[in-house]
């Protein structure tokens, strides 16, 4: 059988991939892995991967190979076309290995301990999550989107799952912060998106008709834009404080919902009424002309040509305004509204990290979801003819 | 038809258009012309209101174009414009749905009105129904922009310089396919142009503005013998045999006898079979009779090889279509370099050529036509004297 060697010239290390591995084999390397107490607030002792035992190692080789993966192209030129769905296995890997590791540092650590004992994700483990997060981008801006793509992306998750349910991540603090809150828990990711999503709502319904307003008359459109450029330069908890005053004129609570909900308001104005707007003032103005020259009353031209060509921008706006406002909603908390906010407030007051990180860790995958929800939503209610970008 | 009566437009203190008054008769087509800010687009948005006449009467048929709402108005006027306006978010067939949307037509005649506007517009409904905006060539947005002004059959088209945007070889044809649709369709259209050709090519009358006022209302022969003023005269250009060019068509010069051969395109096997004795040029067509180039006799008799003598063409760049006119035909040869210059059909089949001489021969005619019919009108006509040369 013949042998066909193909000879390629020495590709580049995938630069991203390699910063990727190396953040995390360092971070794993120096940082502390996992952090002991011997109770909720005593001050922590830092533990290395050691403690981690054979998981820790698979981590450091699957970190290892994304490295390796990474600068393949440069050392055998031969496996270039193989290097994305390397990365992805490798970044697969570092999620999962990565994920039991701490589980099994935490297995481990408790073993001879107290009932009292924790031990918390450390800044070594983080780090090698994020490495592995920046070996699977690059690998992404790489593959086509793709059935191996997916597939890998779909191991990594079940990689993280199965670590989760099997590998003792349940022995961790924030988990344990988390049994001992959890109706608490849920009570607050339910207000968390109540006031987020009241705040959004009230920001449509208000946002939308002063973005087409100030589309049609000028005075209107200076007004609201100076006003709601204003509205956002005012840190959050100087306008729940101003709101009091205005609150307390009208006889209303100064403290609570009402507050936070007129707060989120205001601020998710912003995104909205600007980008709704400049999408309508973007529409092609021989393409208004000829809408009304066809017989179009201005109420059909803005539902059935304005609209549809300003929903791109307008949607981007929501996305954003919905983020803002979900992140923003954790600061209500502190005029007593609830949400996901009032661990963090009350993790900071007792100095329990864990605590902080149950209302944190949610607000971010919150967001996050409502992130990737709308661009969902982007993709398929904007007309193929308009798709990506200009018009 | 459409009338106005002292129709004036003030924007302050400027007047856009000052006391016009003129009536197209049904079915005709007016150029409305003249230089840039004459007025030519305020004149045609006052006639579907989307500009509001400071005095003055519009009729369009017999209706005050006041006693109506702009929007009942506007469904009735066929509406196409230079930058087109094609809504891109909704698709071909879509867009030409407006009008018939907003009439609320059901789904199945406006899919069939869909498919016989293309059609008539020249772009295969199969292939172009379902594109976007923008995956069309300038040419066919225009097209899908003057489908979608006829969608609901409107009796009145009113079109702001809709080829003005096009390059001349795709205006040229645009030009020709309206001569063609209209020849069927007779609607009565306004046409605004900057573009004399254009204009002598398409009117049945001609409205030439300057500043706000009529300067002639006329037919394009007699606005070419007979200019009003020397505005009109100059304005019209000194070249106006050439121009009259423009309103004959090809088919009335064209010879449809031409020697042709079909397949086998082997030189010597040509230079054997082509029937050279009366005729300089042989043209080859396929099997199906499409133009497909021609056999220059004299060059094998003057002793270059059968190859240098074959001439290879695209039908759709070097021959005219019947109804092409004979102005455009002249510009193509002059422009090849031909002494004459092959007619196809619209898909290619070989009908037969114009020669220079038969150009010639028409631009006599035509200046003999004008001057006999500058004699059957003499004594009406008026002013020829005071018009300089
Ligand atoms: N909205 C307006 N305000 C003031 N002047 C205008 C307006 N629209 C048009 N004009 C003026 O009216 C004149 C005629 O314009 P227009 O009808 O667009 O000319 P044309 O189409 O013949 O080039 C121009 O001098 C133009 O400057
Ligand atoms: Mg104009």
């Amino acid at each position: 059988m013949a042998m066909v060697t193909e000879v390629r010239p020495r590709g580049r290390i995938d630069r991203v991939a390699a910063t990727g591995a190396v953040t995390a084999l360092v971070g794993v390397a120096v940082l502390p892995f996992v952090v002991f107490r011997a109770n909720r607030i005593v001050a922590g002792a830092p533990r290395s991967i050691m403690d981690a035992g054979p998981a820790g190692l698979m981590l450091l080789v699957f970190a290892a190979a994304a490295l390796a993966a990474a600068a393949a192209p440069y050392l055998w030129p031969a496996l270039t076309r193989r290097q994305p769905l390397a990365l992805k296995l490798a970044a697969a890997g570092m999620f999962g290995s990565a994920a039991w590791s701490v589980g099994q540092a935490a297995v481990r650590l408790l073993a001879g301990a107290t009932e009292l004992a924790r031990v918390s994700i450390g800044a070594g483990a983080w780090l090698a999550l994020v490495g592995a997060a920046v070996v699977e981008f690059a690998a992404d801006s790489q593959l086509e989107r793709c059935w191996p793509r997916r597939a890998t992306t779909v191991a990594a998750l079940v990689a993280v799952a199965c670590a989760a349910l099997f590998g003792g991540m349940g022995q961790l603090s924030i988990v344990r912060e988390y049994q001992s809150q959890a109706s608490f828990f849920w009570l607050y990711v339910g207000q968390h998106l109540t006031l987020a999503g009241a705040g959004l709502a009230f920001g449509l319904l208000l946002g939308i008709p002063l973005a087409v307003a100030s589309t049609r008359w000028r005075g209107v459109r200076d007004v609201t834009l100076g006003v709601v450029g204003v509205i956002q330069t005012v840190p959050s908890v100087a306008l729940l404080g101003l709101l009091v005053i205005p609150l307390a004129a009208a006889g209303l609570p100064g403290i609570g919902s009402l507050p936070a909900i007129i707060a989120l308001t205001l601020y998710s104005l912003l995104p909205i009424v600007r980008n709704t707007y400049i999408g309508l003032s973007e529409v092609d103005p021989a393409v208004v002309d000829a809408g009304r020259g066809m017989g179009m009353s201005s109420a059909q031209l803005l539902l059935r040509v304005e609209a549809p060509l300003a929903l791109p921008l307008a949607i981007e706006g929501v996305r954003a305004a919905a983020v803002l406002v979900i992140g923003i909603a954790a600061i209500t908390a502190f005029v007593g509204a609830g949400g996901l906010g009032v661990f963090v407030f009350l993790g900071i007051g007792q100095v329990a990290d864990d605590l902080v990180l149950l209302g944190a860790v949610p607000i971010v995958v919150l967001a996050l979801l409502a992130d990737t929800g709308l661009r969902a939503l982007a993709a398929r209610a904007v007309s193929p003819g308009i798709r990506g970008g200009t018009t | 038809m459409i009338r106005l009566e002292q129709v004036t437009k003030r924007y302050g203190d400027a007047v856009a258009v000052d006391g016009l008054t003129f009536e197209v008769p049904e079915g005709e087509v007016c150029v409305l012309i003249g230089p840039s800010g004459c007025g030519k687009t305020t004149t045609l948005r006052m006639i579907n209101r989307l500009i509001e006449p400071t005095s003055g009467h519009i009729f369009v048929g017999d209706r005050d174009v006041m006693s109506v709402t702009p929007e009942e108005l506007r469904r009735g006027l066929g509406y196409a414009i230079q930058s087109v306006g094609l809504f891109p978010h909704l698709s071909v067939a879509e867009n030409i749905m407006t009008v018939p949307k907003l009439l609320k037509w059901d789904r199945k005649r406006m899919e069939e009105r869909v498919e016989e506007l293309l059609t008539l517009v020249g772009l295969p409904p199969e292939e172009y129904a379902g594109k976007y905006p923008r995956q069309l060539s300038g040419g066919e947005g225009q097209r899908v922009g003057v489908a979608r002004a006829l969608a609901a059959d409107p009796p009145v088209l009113l079109m702001d310089e809709p080829f003005g945007a096009v390059d001349p070889l795709n205006r040229e044809r645009l030009q020709t396919e309206f001569a063609r649709i209209q020849r069927s369709l007779r609607k009565t259209v306004i046409f605004v142009t900057h573009d004399v050709d254009e204009a002598i090519r398409l009117a049945d009358h001609i409205a030439l503005m300057r500043d706000g006022r009529l300067q002639q209302y006329a037919t394009p022969e007699e606005i070419l013998d007979h200019p009003a003023n020397k505005f009109v005269h100059d304005f019209m250009g000194a070249d106006r045999a050439l121009k009259r060019l423009g309103r004959v068509r090809v088919s009335e010069a064209m010879r449809t006898a031409v020697p042709s051969l079909s397949g086998g395109r082997s030189p010597q096997e040509l230079s054997t079979r082509a029937a050279c004795a009366d005729t300089r040029f042989v043209y080859l067509t396929d099997a199906d009779g499409r133009l497909e180039g021609w056999f220059d006799c004299h060059a094998v008799e003057i002793g270059t090889t059968a190859e240098d003598a074959v001439t290879l063409v695209d039908w759709r760049d070097d021959a005219v279509r019947p109804d092409t006119s004979l102005k455009e035909a002249l510009s193509r040869m002059l422009g090849h370099g031909y002494r004459s210059i092959a007619v196809t059909d619209l898909t290619g089949h070989l009908l037969g050529d114009v020669a220079f001489s038969a150009v010639e021969a028409a631009m006599s005619d035509s200046d003999e036509r004008m001057a006999a019919a500058h004699d059957a009108r003499e004594g009406a006509a008026s002013d020829e004297g005071s018009v300089p040369e």
